[in-house]
Protein backbone atom coordinates (compact mmCIF):
# COMPACT_ATOMS: atom_id res chain seq x y z
CA UNK A 1 0.00 0.00 0.00
CA UNK A 2 1.51 3.31 -0.98
CA UNK A 3 2.18 6.06 1.52
CA UNK A 4 -0.16 8.31 -0.41
CA UNK A 5 -3.01 5.80 -0.17
CA UNK A 6 -2.29 5.44 3.56
CA UNK A 7 -2.70 9.14 3.89
CA UNK A 8 -6.20 9.00 2.50
CA UNK A 9 -7.37 6.04 4.58
CA UNK A 10 -6.17 7.66 7.77
CA UNK A 11 -8.30 10.48 9.04
CA UNK A 12 -7.30 13.28 11.35
CA UNK A 13 -9.56 15.68 13.21
CA UNK A 14 -9.91 19.16 11.74
CA UNK A 15 -8.84 20.74 15.02
CA UNK A 16 -5.44 19.04 14.74
CA UNK A 17 -4.90 20.35 11.21
CA UNK A 18 -6.00 23.81 12.26
CA UNK A 19 -3.76 23.65 15.31
CA UNK A 20 -0.76 22.71 13.20
CA UNK A 21 -1.38 25.45 10.66
CA UNK A 22 -2.04 28.05 13.31
CA UNK A 23 1.15 27.09 15.14
CA UNK A 24 3.11 27.59 11.92
CA UNK A 25 1.52 31.00 11.45
CA UNK A 26 2.10 32.02 15.08
CA UNK A 27 5.75 31.08 14.82
CA UNK A 28 6.12 32.90 11.48
CA UNK A 29 7.68 29.88 9.87
CA UNK A 30 5.43 29.86 6.85
CA UNK A 31 3.57 32.68 5.17
CA UNK A 32 0.11 33.08 6.63
CA UNK A 33 -1.49 33.19 3.23
CA UNK A 34 -0.08 29.79 2.28
CA UNK A 35 -1.33 28.10 5.41
CA UNK A 36 -4.65 29.93 5.33
CA UNK A 37 -5.33 28.81 1.78
CA UNK A 38 -4.81 25.19 2.82
CA UNK A 39 -7.13 25.34 5.84
CA UNK A 40 -9.81 27.64 4.53
CA UNK A 41 -12.52 24.95 4.53
CA UNK A 42 -11.40 22.95 7.56
CA UNK A 43 -13.93 22.52 10.36
CA UNK A 44 -12.49 21.67 13.78
CA UNK A 45 -14.83 18.77 14.56
CA UNK A 46 -14.85 17.16 11.11
CA UNK A 47 -12.55 14.40 9.95
CA UNK A 48 -10.16 14.81 7.03
CA UNK A 49 -7.69 12.62 5.17
CA UNK A 50 -4.32 12.62 6.85
CA UNK A 51 -2.91 13.90 3.54
CA UNK A 52 -4.33 17.35 4.36
CA UNK A 53 -1.99 17.55 7.33
CA UNK A 54 0.87 16.20 5.24
CA UNK A 55 0.29 18.98 2.71
CA UNK A 56 0.88 21.66 5.31
CA UNK A 57 3.70 19.71 6.89
CA UNK A 58 5.43 19.47 3.51
CA UNK A 59 5.42 23.28 3.21
CA UNK A 60 7.50 23.44 6.38
CA UNK A 61 9.76 20.55 5.43
CA UNK A 62 10.43 21.98 1.96
CA UNK A 63 11.05 25.50 3.26
CA UNK A 64 13.73 24.65 5.82
CA UNK A 65 17.03 22.85 5.71
CA UNK A 66 17.09 21.93 9.42
CA UNK A 67 13.57 21.01 10.34
CA UNK A 68 13.96 19.11 13.64
CA UNK A 69 13.92 22.16 15.96
CA UNK A 70 11.25 23.77 13.81
CA UNK A 71 8.86 20.81 14.00
CA UNK A 72 9.53 20.42 17.71
CA UNK A 73 8.57 24.04 18.27
CA UNK A 74 5.44 23.59 16.18
CA UNK A 75 4.42 20.65 18.35
CA UNK A 76 4.96 22.73 21.48
CA UNK A 77 2.96 25.62 20.08
CA UNK A 78 0.12 23.28 19.11
CA UNK A 79 -0.19 22.00 22.66
CA UNK A 80 0.05 25.42 24.24
CA UNK A 81 -2.84 26.52 22.03
CA UNK A 82 -4.72 23.30 22.79
CA UNK A 83 -4.37 24.07 26.50
CA UNK A 84 -5.07 27.80 26.28
CA UNK A 85 -7.84 27.88 23.67
CA UNK A 86 -8.97 24.27 23.39
CA UNK A 87 -10.14 21.61 25.82
CA UNK A 88 -6.66 21.12 27.31
CA UNK A 89 -7.20 23.10 30.49
CA UNK A 90 -10.31 21.05 31.27
CA UNK A 91 -8.54 17.75 30.69
CA UNK A 92 -5.27 18.32 32.55
CA UNK A 93 -4.38 20.43 35.58
CA UNK A 94 -0.77 19.37 35.99
CA UNK A 95 2.00 18.55 33.59
CA UNK A 96 2.19 14.90 34.63
CA UNK A 97 -1.51 14.51 33.82
CA UNK A 98 -0.68 15.08 30.19
CA UNK A 99 1.48 11.96 30.34
CA UNK A 100 -1.32 10.01 32.02
CA UNK A 101 -3.69 11.24 29.31
CA UNK A 102 -1.55 9.28 26.84
CA UNK A 103 -2.25 5.98 28.64
CA UNK A 104 -3.85 3.46 26.34
CA UNK A 105 -3.25 5.97 23.56
CA UNK A 106 -6.49 7.72 24.54
CA UNK A 107 -5.18 11.21 23.76
CA UNK A 108 -4.06 10.20 20.32
CA UNK A 109 -7.20 8.23 19.54
CA UNK A 110 -9.26 11.37 20.02
CA UNK A 111 -7.64 13.03 17.02
CA UNK A 112 -6.85 10.23 14.56
CA UNK A 113 -8.97 7.39 13.16
CA UNK A 114 -8.54 4.71 10.54
CA UNK A 115 -7.30 1.12 10.07
CA UNK A 116 -5.44 -0.05 13.14
CA UNK A 117 -2.29 -0.92 11.25
CA UNK A 118 -2.14 2.61 9.85
CA UNK A 119 -3.28 4.62 12.87
CA UNK A 120 -0.64 3.24 15.22
CA UNK A 121 -0.52 4.35 18.81
CA UNK A 122 0.96 6.99 21.11
CA UNK A 123 1.07 5.19 24.39
CA UNK A 124 2.48 5.87 27.86
CA UNK A 125 4.52 2.76 28.54
CA UNK A 126 6.14 3.64 31.88
CA UNK A 127 5.67 6.36 34.45
CA UNK A 128 7.75 7.02 37.57
CA UNK A 129 6.13 10.15 38.89
CA UNK A 130 8.24 10.31 42.04
CA UNK A 131 11.55 10.34 40.17
CA UNK A 132 10.25 12.32 37.23
CA UNK A 133 10.69 9.75 34.49
CA UNK A 134 8.40 8.36 31.83
CA UNK A 135 8.53 6.45 28.55
CA UNK A 136 6.16 6.90 25.63
CA UNK A 137 6.08 4.62 22.62
CA UNK A 138 4.91 6.04 19.32
CA UNK A 139 4.00 4.05 16.23
CA UNK A 140 2.04 6.87 14.63
CA UNK A 141 2.66 8.29 11.15
CA UNK A 142 3.29 11.75 12.64
CA UNK A 143 6.66 13.44 12.43
CA UNK A 144 8.71 12.41 15.46
CA UNK A 145 10.13 15.87 16.04
CA UNK A 146 6.57 17.18 16.10
CA UNK A 147 5.59 14.53 18.66
CA UNK A 148 8.54 15.40 20.85
CA UNK A 149 7.30 18.98 20.82
CA UNK A 150 3.77 17.80 21.61
CA UNK A 151 4.98 16.05 24.75
CA UNK A 152 7.05 19.06 25.86
CA UNK A 153 4.25 21.50 25.10
CA UNK A 154 1.53 19.40 26.67
CA UNK A 155 3.50 18.93 29.88
CA UNK A 156 4.64 22.54 30.18
CA UNK A 157 1.24 24.08 29.46
CA UNK A 158 -0.16 23.92 33.02
CA UNK A 159 3.01 25.65 34.26
CA UNK A 160 3.63 23.53 37.34
CA UNK A 161 6.81 21.81 36.15
CA UNK A 162 10.24 23.43 36.41
CA UNK A 163 12.07 21.12 34.06
CA UNK A 164 11.03 18.96 31.11
CA UNK A 165 13.28 17.09 28.75
CA UNK A 166 12.25 14.62 26.06
CA UNK A 167 14.71 12.57 24.07
CA UNK A 168 14.25 9.98 21.36
CA UNK A 169 17.72 9.89 19.89
CA UNK A 170 18.38 6.30 20.93
CA UNK A 171 15.20 4.98 19.36
CA UNK A 172 12.99 7.31 17.36
CA UNK A 173 9.80 5.53 18.43
CA UNK A 174 10.50 5.77 22.15
CA UNK A 175 10.41 9.10 23.95
CA UNK A 176 12.30 9.22 27.24
CA UNK A 177 10.81 11.89 29.40
CA UNK A 178 12.49 13.51 32.37
CA UNK A 179 10.64 16.03 34.46
CA UNK A 180 10.39 17.71 37.81
CA UNK B 1 9.16 33.92 53.25
CA UNK B 2 7.72 31.35 50.92
CA UNK B 3 9.59 30.58 47.69
CA UNK B 4 7.03 32.39 45.61
CA UNK B 5 7.35 35.54 47.70
CA UNK B 6 11.12 35.30 47.54
CA UNK B 7 11.02 35.14 43.74
CA UNK B 8 8.73 38.13 43.52
CA UNK B 9 10.80 40.22 45.90
CA UNK B 10 13.60 42.52 44.75
CA UNK B 11 15.60 41.71 47.82
CA UNK B 12 18.17 38.97 47.60
CA UNK B 13 17.32 36.25 50.08
CA UNK B 14 19.81 35.42 52.76
CA UNK B 15 21.01 31.87 53.22
CA UNK B 16 18.79 31.49 56.25
CA UNK B 17 15.68 32.34 54.31
CA UNK B 18 16.19 29.44 51.90
CA UNK B 19 15.35 25.92 52.86
CA UNK B 20 17.02 22.90 51.29
CA UNK B 21 13.83 22.30 49.44
CA UNK B 22 13.92 25.87 48.11
CA UNK B 23 17.47 25.42 46.92
CA UNK B 24 16.55 22.22 45.13
CA UNK B 25 13.62 23.99 43.57
CA UNK B 26 15.80 26.87 42.44
CA UNK B 27 18.28 24.43 40.99
CA UNK B 28 15.57 22.61 39.07
CA UNK B 29 14.06 25.86 37.88
CA UNK B 30 17.45 26.96 36.65
CA UNK B 31 18.00 23.67 34.84
CA UNK B 32 14.55 24.01 33.31
CA UNK B 33 15.40 27.47 32.05
CA UNK B 34 18.68 26.19 30.63
CA UNK B 35 16.79 23.47 28.81
CA UNK B 36 14.32 26.00 27.43
CA UNK B 37 17.18 28.17 26.31
CA UNK B 38 18.77 25.19 24.62
CA UNK B 39 15.57 24.54 22.67
CA UNK B 40 15.19 28.22 21.81
CA UNK B 41 18.75 28.39 20.57
CA UNK B 42 18.22 25.34 18.37
CA UNK B 43 15.03 26.84 16.96
CA UNK B 44 16.58 30.22 16.20
CA UNK B 45 19.72 28.62 14.84
CA UNK B 46 17.55 26.55 12.48
CA UNK B 47 15.57 29.58 11.33
CA UNK B 48 18.69 31.72 11.02
CA UNK B 49 20.45 29.00 9.09
CA UNK B 50 17.49 28.80 6.77
CA UNK B 51 17.56 32.56 6.42
CA UNK B 52 21.24 32.41 5.61
CA UNK B 53 20.62 29.70 3.01
CA UNK B 54 17.75 31.72 1.59
CA UNK B 55 20.01 34.76 1.29
CA UNK B 56 22.68 32.68 -0.41
CA UNK B 57 20.13 31.32 -2.86
CA UNK B 58 18.87 34.85 -3.41
CA UNK B 59 22.41 35.95 -4.10
CA UNK B 60 22.85 33.12 -6.61
CA UNK B 61 19.56 33.98 -8.32
CA UNK B 62 20.61 37.60 -8.42
CA UNK B 63 23.85 36.66 -10.17
CA UNK B 64 21.92 34.51 -12.63
CA UNK B 65 19.55 37.39 -13.34
CA UNK B 66 22.46 39.75 -13.94
CA UNK B 67 23.93 37.30 -16.44
CA UNK B 68 20.61 36.76 -18.21
CA UNK B 69 19.98 40.50 -18.30
CA UNK B 70 23.42 41.07 -19.76
CA UNK B 71 22.72 38.51 -22.50
CA UNK B 72 19.37 40.14 -23.26
CA UNK B 73 20.97 43.59 -23.46
CA UNK B 74 23.61 42.25 -25.78
CA UNK B 75 21.01 40.62 -28.01
CA UNK B 76 18.97 43.80 -28.07
CA UNK B 77 22.06 45.80 -28.96
CA UNK B 78 22.72 43.47 -31.88
CA UNK B 79 19.06 43.69 -32.89
CA UNK B 80 19.34 47.46 -32.85
CA UNK B 81 22.42 47.37 -35.04
CA UNK B 82 20.60 45.09 -37.45
CA UNK B 83 17.56 47.33 -37.52
CA UNK B 84 19.73 50.38 -38.07
CA UNK B 85 21.67 48.64 -40.82
CA UNK B 86 18.39 47.76 -42.52
CA UNK B 87 17.14 51.35 -42.44
CA UNK B 88 16.36 52.36 -45.95
CA UNK B 89 18.53 54.49 -48.12
CA UNK B 90 16.80 56.56 -50.73
CA UNK B 91 17.33 55.07 -54.18
CA UNK B 92 19.66 57.09 -56.42
CA UNK B 93 16.85 58.01 -58.82
CA UNK B 94 14.83 59.42 -55.96
CA UNK B 95 17.83 61.32 -54.61
CA UNK B 96 18.00 63.21 -57.88
CA UNK B 97 14.40 64.33 -57.39
CA UNK B 98 14.17 64.94 -53.66
CA UNK B 99 16.14 66.48 -50.80
CA UNK B 100 15.61 64.34 -47.74
CA UNK B 101 16.10 64.85 -44.02
CA UNK B 102 15.04 62.16 -41.55
CA UNK B 103 14.98 61.88 -37.77
CA UNK B 104 14.24 58.35 -36.64
CA UNK B 105 14.62 57.26 -33.01
CA UNK B 106 13.31 54.15 -31.30
CA UNK B 107 12.31 54.33 -27.67
CA UNK B 108 13.80 50.91 -26.91
CA UNK B 109 16.70 49.16 -28.62
CA UNK B 110 14.29 48.11 -31.37
CA UNK B 111 10.92 49.64 -32.12
CA UNK B 112 7.78 49.92 -34.20
CA UNK B 113 8.33 53.08 -36.25
CA UNK B 114 9.41 52.28 -39.76
CA UNK B 115 9.83 54.04 -43.08
CA UNK B 116 10.91 52.78 -46.46
CA UNK B 117 11.27 53.65 -50.12
CA UNK B 118 9.59 51.52 -52.74
CA UNK B 119 9.23 51.27 -56.48
CA UNK B 120 5.78 50.53 -57.84
CA UNK B 121 4.74 48.36 -60.74
CA UNK B 122 5.15 51.26 -63.17
CA UNK B 123 8.51 52.31 -61.78
CA UNK B 124 7.16 55.21 -59.80
CA UNK B 125 8.79 56.02 -56.48
CA UNK B 126 6.90 55.49 -53.29
CA UNK B 127 7.47 56.26 -49.64
CA UNK B 128 5.81 54.58 -46.67
CA UNK B 129 5.86 55.61 -43.02
CA UNK B 130 4.41 53.22 -40.43
CA UNK B 131 3.95 53.21 -36.69
CA UNK B 132 3.20 49.81 -35.13
CA UNK B 133 1.25 49.81 -31.89
CA UNK B 134 3.48 49.27 -28.87
CA UNK B 135 7.23 49.33 -29.22
CA UNK B 136 10.17 47.04 -28.63
CA UNK B 137 10.78 43.62 -30.09
CA UNK B 138 7.18 42.63 -30.82
CA UNK B 139 6.52 45.82 -32.76
CA UNK B 140 9.79 45.45 -34.69
CA UNK B 141 8.93 41.88 -35.66
CA UNK B 142 5.49 42.78 -36.97
CA UNK B 143 6.88 45.72 -38.92
CA UNK B 144 9.19 43.31 -40.73
CA UNK B 145 6.17 41.21 -41.60
CA UNK B 146 4.34 44.23 -43.00
CA UNK B 147 7.37 45.30 -44.97
CA UNK B 148 7.41 41.90 -46.66
CA UNK B 149 3.72 42.29 -47.55
CA UNK B 150 4.26 45.72 -49.09
CA UNK B 151 7.26 44.52 -51.09
CA UNK B 152 5.22 41.65 -52.48
CA UNK B 153 2.18 43.76 -53.35
CA UNK B 154 4.21 46.59 -54.88
CA UNK B 155 5.24 44.36 -57.77
CA UNK B 156 1.64 44.02 -58.91
CA UNK B 157 -0.01 47.34 -58.18
CA UNK B 158 0.36 51.05 -58.76
CA UNK B 159 -2.28 52.95 -56.84
CA UNK B 160 -1.55 53.65 -53.15
CA UNK B 161 -5.18 52.92 -52.33
CA UNK B 162 -5.04 49.45 -53.89
CA UNK B 163 -1.62 48.72 -52.42
CA UNK B 164 -2.63 49.63 -48.88
CA UNK B 165 -6.00 47.92 -49.14
CA UNK B 166 -4.47 44.67 -50.35
CA UNK B 167 -1.83 44.66 -47.64
CA UNK B 168 -4.52 45.44 -45.08
CA UNK B 169 -6.75 42.62 -46.29
CA UNK B 170 -3.88 40.13 -46.34
CA UNK B 171 -2.68 41.13 -42.88
CA UNK B 172 -5.92 41.82 -41.15
CA UNK B 173 -6.53 38.41 -39.61
CA UNK B 174 -2.93 38.13 -38.44
CA UNK B 175 -2.86 41.61 -36.93
CA UNK B 176 -6.20 41.10 -35.24
CA UNK B 177 -5.04 37.80 -33.73
CA UNK B 178 -1.93 39.37 -32.23
CA UNK B 179 -3.83 42.55 -31.36
CA UNK B 180 -1.49 44.80 -33.29
CA UNK B 181 -2.22 47.60 -35.72
CA UNK B 182 -0.17 50.19 -37.55
CA UNK B 183 -0.63 53.71 -38.79
CA UNK B 184 0.17 54.05 -42.45
CA UNK B 185 1.28 56.99 -44.53
CA UNK B 186 1.80 55.77 -48.07
CA UNK B 187 2.73 58.03 -50.97
CA UNK B 188 3.32 57.30 -54.64
CA UNK B 189 5.08 60.07 -56.52
CA UNK B 190 4.41 60.98 -60.10
CA UNK B 191 6.02 63.67 -62.20
CA UNK B 192 4.37 66.75 -60.63
CA UNK B 193 1.95 65.16 -58.21
CA UNK B 194 1.67 62.50 -55.62
CA UNK B 195 -1.15 60.35 -54.36
CA UNK B 196 -1.40 59.31 -50.80
CA UNK B 197 -3.30 57.13 -48.40
CA UNK B 198 -3.25 58.06 -44.76
CA UNK B 199 -4.42 55.77 -41.99
CA UNK B 200 -3.62 57.45 -38.71
CA UNK B 201 -0.38 59.14 -39.77
CA UNK B 202 0.48 62.81 -40.03
CA UNK B 203 1.53 64.79 -43.09
CA UNK B 204 1.81 68.35 -44.35
CA UNK B 205 2.40 69.57 -47.88
CA UNK B 206 3.50 73.14 -48.52
CA UNK B 207 2.84 73.85 -52.19
CA UNK B 208 3.50 77.39 -53.32
CA UNK B 209 1.87 79.39 -50.56
CA UNK B 210 -0.71 76.71 -49.80
CA UNK B 211 -0.81 74.39 -46.82
CA UNK B 212 -2.25 70.91 -47.25
CA UNK B 213 -2.38 68.89 -44.04
CA UNK B 214 -3.03 65.23 -44.83
CA UNK B 215 -6.62 64.12 -44.46
CA UNK B 216 -6.92 61.72 -41.51
CA UNK B 217 -10.14 59.83 -41.99
CA UNK B 218 -8.98 56.27 -42.57
CA UNK B 219 -8.33 53.67 -39.89
CA UNK B 220 -5.02 51.99 -39.06
CA UNK B 221 -3.81 48.90 -40.83
CA UNK B 222 -5.24 45.86 -39.12
CA UNK B 223 -8.28 47.53 -37.61
CA UNK B 224 -10.91 47.14 -40.32
CA UNK B 225 -11.19 45.83 -43.87
CA UNK B 226 -13.02 48.86 -45.27
CA UNK B 227 -11.69 50.70 -48.30
CA UNK B 228 -9.11 53.43 -47.83
CA UNK B 229 -9.35 56.89 -49.37
CA UNK B 230 -6.80 58.07 -51.87
CA UNK B 231 -5.95 61.76 -52.29
CA UNK B 232 -4.01 63.54 -54.98
CA UNK B 233 -1.90 66.64 -54.45
CA UNK B 234 0.40 68.72 -56.65
CA UNK B 235 4.10 68.37 -55.96
CA UNK B 236 6.40 70.68 -57.89
CA UNK B 237 9.88 72.04 -57.63
CA UNK B 238 10.44 73.74 -54.27
CA UNK B 239 7.43 72.14 -52.59
CA UNK B 240 7.97 70.79 -49.10
CA UNK B 241 6.47 67.58 -47.67
CA UNK B 242 6.65 66.61 -44.03
CA UNK B 243 5.59 63.21 -42.68
CA UNK B 244 5.69 62.13 -39.05
CA UNK B 245 4.37 59.63 -36.53
CA UNK B 246 2.62 60.58 -33.31
CA UNK B 247 5.63 60.05 -31.03
CA UNK B 248 6.67 63.68 -31.32
CA UNK B 249 3.33 65.47 -31.30
CA UNK B 250 1.97 63.48 -28.36
CA UNK B 251 5.04 63.95 -26.15
CA UNK B 252 4.36 66.06 -23.09
CA UNK B 253 6.20 68.64 -21.05
CA UNK B 254 6.32 68.92 -17.26
CA UNK B 255 2.89 70.52 -17.27
CA UNK B 256 1.40 67.56 -19.17
CA UNK B 257 0.88 69.71 -22.28
CA UNK B 258 1.22 67.99 -25.66
CA UNK B 259 3.87 69.15 -28.09
CA UNK B 260 1.03 69.12 -30.66
CA UNK B 261 0.54 68.98 -34.40
CA UNK B 262 -0.11 72.72 -34.46
CA UNK B 263 3.27 73.54 -32.94
CA UNK B 264 5.20 71.20 -35.22
CA UNK B 265 3.38 72.25 -38.38
CA UNK B 266 3.83 75.89 -37.39
CA UNK B 267 7.60 75.46 -37.14
CA UNK B 268 7.74 73.73 -40.52
CA UNK B 269 5.68 76.47 -42.13
CA UNK B 270 7.72 79.26 -40.52
CA UNK B 271 10.98 77.76 -41.74
CA UNK B 272 9.77 76.34 -45.04
CA UNK B 273 12.36 78.23 -47.12
CA UNK B 274 15.32 76.78 -45.26
CA UNK B 275 17.23 73.64 -46.30
CA UNK B 276 15.50 70.45 -45.18
CA UNK B 277 18.30 69.56 -42.74
CA UNK B 278 17.95 72.98 -41.08
CA UNK B 279 14.18 72.62 -40.82
CA UNK B 280 14.64 69.22 -39.23
CA UNK B 281 17.16 70.55 -36.71
CA UNK B 282 14.94 73.49 -35.78
CA UNK B 283 12.00 71.14 -35.17
CA UNK B 284 14.09 68.73 -33.12
CA UNK B 285 15.72 71.45 -31.02
CA UNK B 286 12.32 72.88 -30.25
CA UNK B 287 10.86 69.44 -29.46
CA UNK B 288 13.73 68.48 -27.18
CA UNK B 289 13.54 71.72 -25.26
CA UNK B 290 9.80 71.22 -24.80
CA UNK B 291 9.35 67.59 -23.84
CA UNK B 292 10.23 66.19 -20.44
CA UNK B 293 11.11 62.76 -21.89
CA UNK B 294 10.52 60.56 -24.94
CA UNK B 295 7.68 58.13 -24.42
CA UNK B 296 7.38 56.66 -27.91
CA UNK B 297 9.29 55.97 -31.10
CA UNK B 298 9.78 59.13 -33.17
CA UNK B 299 10.05 59.66 -36.91
CA UNK B 300 10.05 62.96 -38.78
CA UNK B 301 10.70 63.06 -42.53
CA UNK B 302 11.12 66.29 -44.45
CA UNK B 303 11.28 66.23 -48.28
CA UNK B 304 11.74 68.98 -50.83
CA UNK B 305 11.20 68.52 -54.56
CA UNK B 306 14.41 69.47 -56.31
CA UNK B 307 13.29 69.30 -59.95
Amino acid sequence: MSAKKNSFELKVMGATILGFAQACINLHIIAGSRATSLISNIKPTSWYPFQRLRDIESIVLESYEYTAPIMERVGMEMMLSWYKFGPGADIIKRGVEFLKFQSGSQGYASVVQGPEELVGSFNLVELDEKNGKALINSTTPFDKNLERGVIIGGMSAPGDLDYIDVKNDEDRDFFKVEFY
Amino acid sequence: MKLKELLESDKLPSKNELSDEDLVRFFRKYKGLLKERERDKAFWAATNENLKIAYEKLGEKDEELVKVYSIIREDLSVARQIQEALLPKMPDKMEKLLDLAVYHKQLAEVGGDYYDFFTTKNDNHALGLFDMSGHGISAALVINYLKAQFMMVMERLESPKKIVELVNNISHTFLTTIKKYATVNFIVFRRDTFRYVNGGGFGLLLHGGEQHPFVRKDPFLGLRTKPFHEFKLPFKKGDLLALYTDGMVEAQNDRSEDYSVKRLNGLIIDNAKKPVQDILKICLDDYQSFRSKDTDDITLIILRKKI
